[in-house]
């Protein structure tokens, strides 16, 4: 039997527990139930980062990742289980926000050193049926946009000098830093793409970056190859749980209002030793906007 | 996989793409007993291609000390313990080689190296093979062992680099053979890395492509030998082209070396790739490792070696090695004078298959003084 001064404290602290629950409940927002596609909320303006206000009561699709199997080299350990997609449109552009957990930020490139990334992946044309959904196929191809950390750490500030990657690395001289050449100068400019031929032949991948996202095409796996830009557009944050990454790029052409298409997300680990075919990816879904903006 | 022919394994094995050899081979025969690991050859490469961001742990070319060095670390025995079971029957492979032993969902049996492995770039620099008691007197031979083995890109036939880039950004060139990474395609998964049982290919950080070495080929476009070759002060090297076992002619150096005498081998050929950089074998270093290293015919080769002195052609293409710059595609002996020829058979240098010997006798009779060694 409890005392009366017992009974008393133990109905005080229940009373204390219920209505701290009671406010929890009040004061969280309930998260959007996840949808069974990605729709495209219109917006007169579409945003360019992850935290915007306008992500909030867009609709979330979760969508469940498998690894890349179908060519080698494959990924035969699977890593990221799924990745949230949100979308919004103004009509003319579309902006994705992909969120995956990831518990090591990988963004500073070296030997055996992989970085994290994320793809969006939509068909080039609008047919009935869509392309493979690995890379596209020979008569059907389709558009990638491509984000990687090491390219958002540029834009973020990072320099473009081995010291930036490895603070402690000794050097000794570079030939284009020789006293004959003015620093600045576009001689010196030449002297320098010399000693890095990647950039030389203007590789889009080999930086330095201004934008931390790559316009890309494909017809099948081992074709994927830059193209001109489209105007494509992103930014990644590393939160507490992993990568927050919007990616803003044309709505795909000859889509109309509630018209639907189909859209692919791929996404990399560094950590996880992941790198071109060695990856996580989505099939096909599909992709729609109701109503203009 | 394709099933392709590897004459240095004496079967068919698996390769990712069918056999297609280039119309002739870039090809080179290292001598190990002549290397004095001076790494000038190390040097000339490095100043003239890999001086740039990016690049500033890249050894195209090194030499390191064997049984101990190895860059990067461990590249040799980690593969060689991954790669069980390297069997010979004669000088049949019965093995498997790095295309056959694929895990499931790779292309080639292959390893990253990680950012440590290329902190030590000299790792075991003239360290010997065992202990040397204290107070031990040198004894020839000598009670210990150990050799300097100079290497670049082997530019094999069945490159591994190659297989492994799953964007067909590695090519290996028609005209010579010589695979080379376009650097307009790269995409830096490093699966060449990871491929490349010699790793020879090396990632840059700041391009964010893979780079190898290209055996200086606008240099042996116009006939002249690679610089790592034209620069190397024991004179140990000779490059230029090799024919397939059943064209070889003994009047090209490279033929008569692989092929006729078979004194110069390949580099671990139980891996499958036909690397085309042949070392003639360290005859001091034990017979066991020296199989390993480059396959069953290395007891016969230290054998011919160590009797080059008395056959006058074998000792007259080794006194060419590093007297031209130039590639010599050709070379005769006639009497005890060497030539080497360029593609159309003209004498780009001769040397005396003998030096001279001039004896200084240990006192001068017109001043009556001692003669020194000493400059």
């Amino acid at each position: 039997m409890l005392s009366e001064d017992a009974m008393k404290h133990t109905v005080r602290i229940l009373a204390a527990f219920v209505l701290t629950v009671l406010l929890a409940v009040a004061g969280c927002r309930q998260a959007p139930a996840p949808v069974p596609d990605v729709e495209a909320r219109p917006v007169t303006s579409v945003p360019s980062t992850p935290t915007d206000a306008a992500w909030n009561d867009t609709p979330e699709h979760v969508a469940k990742m498998i690894p890349q199997d179908l060519v080698e080299p494959r990924l035969m350990t699977p890593s990221t289980a799924e990745v949230r997609v949100r979308a919004l449109t103004d009509g003319k552009t579309v902006a994705f926000r992909l969120e995956w957990v990831d518990d090591t930020k990988s963004d500073l490139p070296g030997p055996a050193q992989m970085i994290d990334a994320c793809a969006v992946q939509l068909p080039q044309r609008l047919e009935k049926e869509p392309p493979a959904p690995q890379m596209g196929e020979a008569t059907k191809p389709v558009e990638v946009t491509y984000w990687r950390a090491d390219w958002q750490a540029t834009v973020n500030g990072r320099g473009d000098t081995i010291r930036d990657l490895y603070p402690n690395a000794a050097i000794d001289h570079y030939p284009f830093n020789a006293q004959s050449l003015t620093k600045g100068s576009p001689e010196q400019a030449e002297m320098a793409k010399r000693y890095a031929p990647a950039r030389a032949l203007g590789n889009a991948r080999s930086g330095p970056r201004t934008t931390p996202v790559e316009d890309l095409a494909a017809n099948g796996p081992g074709t994927l190859t830059s193209v001109p830009s489209r105007g494509s557009t992103g930014m990644g944050v590393y939160g507490k749980t992993g990568w927050s990454v919007v990616i803003v790029r044309t709505w795909p052409d000859g889509v109309a209002s509630g018209q639907r298409t189909n859209v692919a997300f791929a996404v990399w680990q560094g950590s996880q030793r992941e790198a071109g075919a060695r990856k996580m990816r989505t099939g096909w879904i599909p992709l729609f906007t109701r109503g203009t903006p | 996989m394709a099933r392709v022919y590897n004459w240095q394994l004496g079967r068919e094995m698996s390769y990712w793409y069918p056999e297609s050899r280039p119309q002739r081979q870039f090809a080179a025969v290292f001598d190990t007993n002549k290397c004095i690991a001076c790494q000038t050859c190390t040097l000339a490469c490095k100043t003239t291609w890999t001086s740039g961001k990016g690049q500033e742990y890249m050894l195209w070319n090194n030499v390191e000390s064997k049984p101990y060095g190895s860059y990067p670390l461990t590249y040799d025995v980690k593969l060689l313990n991954m790669l069980e079971g390297q069997r010979w029957s004669g000088s049949k492979y019965t093995g498997q080689t790095i295309f056959e032993s694929a895990p499931a969902g790779e292309r080639v049996l292959g390893w990253r190296p990680e950012e440590q492995d290329y902190s030590y770039p000299n790792v075991g620099e003239d360290d010997c093979a065992g202990q040397v008691d204290h107070g031990a007197l040198v004894t020839i031979p000598h009670m210990n062992w150990f050799f300097y083995l100079a290497r670049i890109c082997n530019h094999c036939t069945y490159p591994a680099c190659l297989a492994s880039c799953p964007r067909g950004s590695i090519y290996k060139r028609q005209e010579d053979g010589i695979v080379l990474v376009d650097q307009s395609r790269c995409r830096g998964y490093q699966e060449c890395v990871r491929g490349c049982p010699y790793k020879k290919v090396f990632f840059n950080p700041m391009t964010g492509t893979s780079e190898k070495c290209i055996a200086c080929y606008p240099k042996m476009e116009q006939g002249i030998q690679p610089q790592c070759f034209v620069n190397c002060i024991g004179k140990i090297r000779m490059a230029g082209y090799l024919s397939k076992p059943e064209q070889a002619r003994p009047d090209n150096p490279i033929d008569y070396l692989v092929h006729v005498k078979k004194l110069a081998l390949p580099l671990f050929p139980q891996y499958g790739l036909e690397p085309n950089v042949y070392y003639i074998p360290p005859i001091h270093a034990p017979l066991s490792f020296n199989e390993q290293l480059f396959g069953p015919g290395a007891g016969a080769a230290m054998k011919m070696y160590r009797t080059a002195a008395t056959d006058m052609d074998l000792a007259g293409l080794l006194c060419l090695f590093g007297s031209s710059e130039m590639v010599m595609s050709k070379w005769r002996r006639q009497g005890e004078m060497v030539s080497g020829l360029d593609d159309k058979g003209a004498e780009l240098v001769k040397v005396p298959l003998r030096e001279p010997v001039h004896v200084r006798p240990g006192v001068d009779p017109k001043l009556q003084i001692i003669r020194t060694n000493c400059p």
